[in-house]
């Protein structure tokens, strides 16, 4: 499997940080704009830029509540998005996973998933696999 | 539409998003992301009761503590005095606007989590309304000054107690469970202290747990 196989809207930084945060909230929960940006560290244009490609392809819903000087924006996670960085998430593990068996073939030594010897080999490979 | 970056349309939004994203990411580089950014959704989401659990414990400490020193010497014994009564019914409101005010700042969460606080704070101040309701009915039976005091000391506590017991079947807790629990048995046991003591034990035992879930609260919101 190639990284082709990973959402392009999901995956990049900016984008994948949001979904990840999203995620943290429990289902039927939204987060503020501003409390979302804090947590991401992101600046407003770059965040709602992000945001506008998320809610494109449905993975984020935004609404806002209040009018004038306390109208605030607020943003949850849909069902789509929730499902879309499931596959997501699934689609990276396999792929870490098969870098893992190259890493033991090229190695030729077999290694335990969880032994210190696979992490000190990934890394000399330039792999981090704390995932 | 307008094709600059950055502002509305679809296909500039479009480009914009493409250059914000910078270099290509790699799995690597995704899975840290992903465990990093789930590290800091934890801890920035979750929610702080330090503020809380210390003001509730000074206002049992220092109200219920300022009506024992006024009861302790009364013979014969006619209750809390007036002044150190409103200090502690101020307290209770000073605590009641810190938990609100918790929950308003609290890290911009909003949808049913904010209906389930709201709900929360709506069923405390409803038990204790209820409470104030039962002891005007027991002056109005006539109950002595000696039983009011005990009612007046144990039953917030009792409120309080069951307050948490009930909040941690829907989200459990050991120490939330483990406070509630001992605050119950503060409130039961107390009154047995009589009409001067229970307002002690009230004091000590209940002002002290709240102190140490403060103290504690950290950790507990780690495990």
């Amino acid at each position: 499997m190639s990284e082709d196989g990973l959402d392009p809207v999901i995956h990049a930084p900016a984008r994948l940080r949001i979904m990840v945060t999203l995620a943290a909230l429990p289902e039927g929960d939204d987060l503020t704009f501003t409390g979302l940006q804090d947590l991401i560290g992101l600046t407003p244009g770059n965040l709602i830029t992000h945001l506008r490609k998320l809610e494109d392809a449905g993975y984020v819903t935004t609404h806002k509540n209040g009018t004038g000087v306390t109208a605030r924006t607020s943003v949850a996670l849909s069902h789509v998005g929730r499902d879309a960085l499931e596959r997501y998430t699934t689609v990276l593990r396999q792929l870490l996973d098969s870098v893992y068996s190259e890493t033991e073939l090229q190695l030729g030594k077999p290694w335990l998933k969880n032994g210190q010897g696979f992490v000190d080999a990934a890394e000399r490979l330039g792999v981090d696999c704390a995932f | 539409m307008n094709e600059r970056a950055g502002t509305t349309g679809g296909a500039g939004m479009d480009d914009a998003a493409s250059m914000a994203d910078g270099t290509p990411m790699g799995v690597a580089e995704a899975a840290a992301i992903m465990r990093e950014a789930g590290e800091t959704a934890r801890r920035g989401l979750q929610v702080r009761h330090r503020a809380t659990f210390t003001i509730w414990g000074l206002g049992l400490l220092i109200g219920y503590g300022a009506i024992w020193l006024t009861v302790r010497g009364q013979r014969p014994f006619h209750g809390p005095d007036p002044g150190a009564f409103a200090l502690v019914a101020l307290l209770g409101a000073a605590s009641v606007m810190a938990g609100l005010e918790q929950a308003r700042t609290e890290s911009g969460v909003g949808g049913l989590s904010a209906v389930r606080r709201r709900l929360s704070f709506a069923s405390v101040l409803i038990g204790l309304a209820g409470m104030f309701a039962v002891e005007g009915a027991l002056v109005h039976a006539g109950a002595s000054k000696p039983v009011i005091s005990i009612f007046e000391a144990s039953a917030p506590i009792l409120v309080a107690g069951i307050f948490y017991l009930t909040s941690s079947t829907v989200r459990p807790h050991w120490a939330v469970t483990g406070l509630g629990l001992w605050l119950v048995v503060v409130a039961g046991a107390g009154g047995f202290a009589g009409p001067v003591g229970v307002w002690g034990v009230g004091a000590l035992a209940g002002g002290l747990a709240y102190l140490l879930m403060a103290a504690f609260d950290p950790w507990l919101r780690r495990s």
